[in-house]
């Protein structure tokens, strides 16, 4: 009897565990739709059931431009529609984020920003408590971002060989019919889109995938009336860079720009760790539960010993800012984007993750860790907590620090 | 830091504001593909806004305890000044002065006829107070020219403030690059120099800077902006070459300062203070004896408190000169050949491009090719 009851309680969490933030159930598709070519208006997204996903203003650490900061010191978070669709072969992805302004870069201006999005996977999640850092990964820990911003033509350089055509029409010795066929050439060598993908193991490290071992396709589509972007991403289950194609649940994290805003690279909104559980396959239930369950400690103790231990070097809040603001993550949306496992993890061990922070020359008296001979990373911060209850309640208090959503 | 530093001094009592450099430079560099807005070389007037428009209120560079500050990133038309293009047609049709707008905008809307004019209506432009100044002309105005390129800083503001590692400082010269592969067109390196010398290209969306010419001076030439100066006014040399001109103007007579060092970023181009002004006049035009047009604190403002010693030696070389005919700092300064003034020690690039493994390029020209590791080349042998 009281083996039925348990059972019963435990397919009532999993229940709830699906419809909960935190999770984004992937519609199975046939397999002779490619993934890789569904437009945000697509039919077929309807066969998937959209998931609210928040993103939380990126406030870990500041960037040093002064209109930018000014222009996003009041963010709050945004709440964005995410579908989720897959088969044997793919996967593919629909946000649709409200934004008030549509902006494009469009080559010709010192100080325009586009508005883009970021699909951010982790390359190995066996283990569910031991997910990359949600800020482009950690050392050891490596994730694959695919990036996709509105811009207009751009000539980025591209090893082609093509410099006679990057020299101005009126430098040219071309006239006529061989100026139009200058003009055309100029024309064919510009990229109108910018879909490129990442692998990360922390942010810094973030390097662009040149060698077309990763194969994808991203969408973006503006709502004028709707006043937001509908974006896509479609790609292969597996490929050199990573393999879905035996997951039953994926990690997946979200994270938009907005242009008006100048945003660009850390000046952004970003989602914590989704779990994207394929429907009808098995595996990584433990990955589901972990990125759904609510923090189990008690928040109003973990407030008490977190501004005692922690607000010298951490700043929580707009009201609790740090001693020394430059010498640890800002903590302020932490709770938002973090997962509770690796919040507590960083509580135990601070070493075991180490955000690369600022570049190390910004702040050089702030070095938020020291690196020996052989390039390991070891973090400034000793271990404040051991005991684990402590710790639950330290984690139930971050998970509370987040912006408020915008209404 | 760097092994070495390539390092630069300009003369600023012999810029004579000519815009050589600049356009060496440009047409070297920046006159094609997105950068046609950048001047990675500039000559501005001082006092003035410069270029871009008041950078030196742009912010950027390190406070006092070292921690990079905030900075503003400037705006093409509204800073910068982009370059605007005229109706050449109208030239054919001997049709100056007429001021009919035509279908690109050319001209005045309502007008019969459009003559010669720019297609954009320009605000603003590198050298748009040009010789403006300060003071009231002719009793006490005064100006004088800055020319400016990248300063290769020692601890760059740009560098510091990539998020993506993408600006790295030249292990064997100290030159300051991007690497254009990893940069992502962020800007927030143009936030970070306080010398606005790194520009966004919006046509490939990535920041570009002055290079220092490191593919000539791997050859053996120097800088294009050094070599066409008419007024010889630019030095080019490692600092830690005892036998170049730059270590002796840098370190042994101590008469050239970094500008802006107050940014923190421990700059590497180097300025001889204007010493030399017209004394001012009195109300009825008479010369005031001893009277100074450039006021100290613009030095001050612009060099630090050291430039009170710098020109005290400056003054005093000059004396002695007067005096005894002997002077190896104004020796120095009036620059008589350009193969003392460029020190490019070409065998070290040699080494470094073997040591890299890359084949090393024999040099162009075997005037510069002297220097510490330089006193004989496997080609010629290096003048005496």
């Amino acid at each position: 009897m009281r083996r039925i009851a348990k059972s019963i309680v435990a397919t009532a969490f999993v229940a709830s565990a699906l419809s909960a933030e935190g999770s984004i159930v992937a519609a199975k598709i046939g397999n002779d739709v490619k993934p890789a070519q569904l437009k945000s208006s697509d039919k077929l997204w309807s066969k998937a059931k959209e998931s609210e996903v928040t993103l939380y203003p990126q406030t870990t650490i500041k960037m040093n431009d002064k209109k930018g900061n000014a222009a996003n010191a009041e963010n709050k978070a945004k709440v964005a529609k995410v579908a989720a669709l897959y088969n044997d072969k793919c996967i593919a992805f629909r946000i649709t984020w409200p934004d008030g302004t549509q902006s494009i870069q469009d080559g010709t201006a010192s100080d325009k920003y586009p508005d883009g999005f970021a699909v951010q996977i982790a390359t190995n999640f066996e283990d569910a408590k031991k997910l990359p850092y949600i800020g482009m990964g950690s050392e050891g820990r490596p994730v694959l971002v695919h990036l996709n911003k509105a811009v207009t033509k751009h000539y980025e350089p591209n090893g082609n060989k093509d410099v006679a055509l990057q020299v101005n029409r009126d430098n040219t010795n071309a006239f006529g019919d061989d100026l139009k066929k200058f003009d055309g050439d100029v024309a064919n060598a510009a990229k109108t889109h910018y879909m490129r993908s990442f692998i990360s193991e922390g942010f810094r490290s973030m390097t662009e995938i040149k060698d077309d071992s990763s194969k994808f396709n991203m969408t973006m589509d503006y709502d004028t009336k709707g006043k937001a972007w509908s974006g896509t991403l479609g790609r292969p289950l597996s490929d050199a860079n990573i393999d879905l194609s035996k997951a039953g649940a994926v990690p997946v994290a979200f994270a938009v720009w907005d242009g008006e805003k100048m945003g660009r690279d850390g000046l952004k909104l970003l989602s914590t760790w989704i779990a994207v559980d394929l429907d009808g396959k098995k595996g990584n239930e433990e990955l589901v539960k972990e990125l759904t369950e609510a923090p189990k400690g008690n928040a109003e103790s973990g407030k008490a010993n977190v501004e005692a231990m922690c607000t010298s070097c951490h700043t929580l809040s707009k009201e609790k800012v740090a001693a020394m603001p430059y010498m640890a993550p800002n903590l302020s949306n932490i709770g938002g984007y973090s997962t509770a496992a690796y919040l507590a993890e960083s509580i135990a061990d601070p070493s075991a993750v180490v955000v690369p922070g600022y570049n190390r020359n910004a702040h050089k008296n702030f070095a938020w860790y020291n690196v020996d001979d052989k390039g390991n990373r070891t973090s400034t911060m000793p271990p404040m907590m051991t005991d684990k209850a402590m710790i639950d309640d330290a984690v139930a208090y971050l998970k509370t620090l987040k912006a408020e959503v915008e209404k | 830091m760097s092994k070495r530093q390539l390092a630069m001094v300009m003369d600023l009592n012999k810029c004579i504001g000519c815009q050589t450099c600049t356009v060496a430079c440009k047409t070297q560099w920046t006159n094609r593909n997105g950068r046609e807005y950048m001047y990675w070389n500039n000559v501005e007037t001082y006092p003035g806004d410069g270029y871009p428009k008041k950078w030196m209120e742009l912010g950027g560079g390190f406070d006092a305890a070292g921690d990079l500050q905030e900075g503003i990133i400037p705006n093409i038309e509204a800073d910068y000044g982009i370059p605007w293009d005229y109706n050449y047609d109208s030239l054919a049709e001997q049709n100056l002065i007429g001021n009919k707008a035509d279908k690109d905008g050319y001209g005045v809307h309502g007008a019969e006829k459009a003559g010669l004019r720019p297609n954009v209506e320009p605000t603003w432009g590198p050298n748009w107070d040009e010789d403006e100044g300060k003071g009231n002309f002719p009793s006490d105005n005064y100006f004088f020219y800055l020319p400016r390129i990248c300063n290769h800083c020692t601890n760059p503001g740009c560098l510091s403030a990539c998020p993506r590692d993408a600006i790295f400082k030249r292990e064997e010269d100290g030159v300051v690059l991007v690497d254009l592969d990893r940069c992502q067109g962020y800007r927030y390196c143009i936030a970070g120099c306080p010398y606005k010398k790194i520009y966004f290209n919006p046509k490939i969306s990535k920041s570009e800077k002055c290079i220092l010419c490191f593919p000539r001076i791997e050859q053996g030439l120097p800088p294009a902006c050094a070599q066409q100066c008419v007024g010889r006014i630019r030095f080019v040399g490692f600092l830690d070459d005892e036998e170049s001109q730059v270590y002796k103007l840098v370190k042994k007579y101590k008469v050239a300062l970094p500008l802006r060092s107050d940014y923190g970023t421990q700059p590497n181009i180097y300025y001889i203070p204007p010493t030399e002004a017209p004394a001012k006049f009195d109300a009825e035009g008479r010369i005031i004896e001893g009277s100074q047009r450039i006021p100290m604190e613009e030095l001050e403002t612009l060099f630090g408190q050291e430039v009170h010693e710098v020109v005290k030696t400056l003054k005093g070389e000059m004396e002695k000169r007067k005096k005894t005919g002997e002077s190896e700092i104004l020796d120095l300064l009036i620059s008589y050949k350009h193969s003392e003034m460029f020190r490019l020690d070409n065998n070290y690039y040699q080494e470094v491009a073997k040591a890299k493994g890359a084949h090393p390029l024999a040099p162009i020209d075997d005037r510069y090719v002297k220097g510490k590791n330089t006193t004989e080349i496997t080609h010629f042998k290096a003048h005496a």
